[in-house]
């Protein structure tokens, strides 16, 4: 089924496509796939673009490899150049987006920056989790870790946020 | 039968099972969801309340020879208004308290919405989770001490790997049927547990001098059921 590798990917601004470099396995030719994202506008929901090209039955293939949050990522950059932002001020903002910072909280944050964290860790999820077509799934997996041997983790030691009541 | 649409805990089920709720708590993307898709595995389609934004997950089994109706409550990412519809909480029977091992903001937040719960809830069993362990297995070599300040078991889980989820919700069901059932023996059982190794390592630490304020634990127990509200 993945008989494509892909190398690189990246985007071009006009039209706004996806670009994707890559080569087939057991060969070392690299090629080139331009796939445009139609209808795209400074206002369309990156979301749902992603996805339509996901399901395009001639760049689904190519496009289902990059990972999720790759895809928003230049989706995003597209669309932020289309609202006239410059490619510097874009990358900048997008690898902010990227940053999982363990201590933000983001219960408080913005829609879209709480979906782009999401995707950034549903990349681990997806790459340590065991499916059930895994001949390793197992439903009920125990493990007992040893509860003597534990060193602090340092995250009690802080009282100023641990409130008592 | 149940106001708003909502399932109504009091009944029994259409064949007389006895039917508990269980809530999931904690921040944004600690992996609630998750954590119940992994023990429910693929198939289970959820319900949406209209009502409210929650999330509704069905699961049937049985505890001790009888049948039991589950329904585990997933917040639809309404913990991002920082607090829960009281409907949340309502009849809820047990709980999960999760944070995500690789963000400390999420575990400092851990008593805020223990507070919460505490407000609605004063005594149901509460469970407390450590989730996305796989990220890092090195964590479960630390002691993180809220679940045991607040008397509550621990969990070392990983939604994406499985390692501990089917038990943890396992024991979540058992805890809040025996909630239900008014007999707190399930909860001192896993307490009794956690106590148990409270002493050893406090022995080990003095140097064998038992430190008298755990030596006698059960003094200061404090959800032990008083009401019978539900």
């Amino acid at each position: 089924m993945d008989e494509i590798e892909i190398q690189k990917c990246g985007v071009k601004f006009d039209p706004p496509s996806i670009v994707v470099v890559y080569n087939d396995k057991g060969s070392t030719k690299k090629r080139r796939r331009t796939m445009p994202l139609r209808e795209f506008t400074k206002t369309s929901n990156i979301e749902v673009a992603a996805e339509e090209l996901k399901t395009n039955p001639r760049h689904g293939k190519y496009v289902s490899q990059i990972t999720k949050h790759q895809l928003i990522r230049l989706v995003t950059i597209i669309r932020d150049k289309l609202n006239g932002m410059s490619l510097e001020a874009s990358l900048a903002r997008n690898d902010e987006l990227d940053k999982i910072d363990p201590e933000e909280n983001l219960n408080t944050v913005d829609e879209e920056t709480l979906k782009r964290k999401k995707a950034v860790m549903d990349t681990t999820f997806t790459k340590h989790q065991v499916r059930p077509d895994d001949p390793k799934f197992q439903y009920d997996v125990q493990v007992a870790f040893d509860e003597e041997n534990v060193m602090e983790s340092g995250w009690d030691s802080d009282k100023s946020s641990d409130m008592e009541f | 039968m149940a106001k708003n649409g909502e399932p109504d805990y009091d009944q029994l089920g259409d064949e007389g099972e006895c039917k508990v709720k269980i809530i999931c708590l904690g921040d944004s993307a600690v992996g609630k969801s998750k954590l119940v898709e992994r023990f429910l595995m693929d198939g289970y389609k959820p319900q949406q309340l209209s009502t409210y934004a929650l999330t509704l997950f069905n699961y049937k089994t049985e505890v001790n020879g009888t049948k039991v109706l589950v329904d585990f409550w997933d917040t639809a990412g309404q913990e991002r208004f920082n607090n829960m519809h009281p409907s949340y909480y309502h009849q809820a029977h047990a709980c999960i308290l999760v944070f995500d091992t690789t963000r400390k903001v999420t575990y400092k937040n851990m008593p805020q919405w223990l507070k919460e719960l505490r407000e609605y809830r004063p005594e149901i069993p509460c469970l407390c989770c450590a989730n996305k362990i796989d990220v890092d297995y090195n964590v479960t070599k630390k002691s993180f001490g809220f679940a045991k300040k607040h008397r509550m078991p621990f969990y070392f889980v990983s939604a994406s790997d499985g390692t501990n989820v089917v038990k943890m919700f396992t024991d979540a069901i058992r805890a809040a049927v025996a909630y239900k059932n008014d007999s707190t023996d399930f909860m001192d059982e896993i307490m009794r547990e956690l106590e148990h190794f409270e002493l050893e390592t406090n022995s080990k630490r003095s140097n064998g001098k038992a430190d008298s304020s755990s030596s006698s634990p059960r003094d200061d127990k404090n959800d032990t059921k008083s009401s019978n509200d539900s």
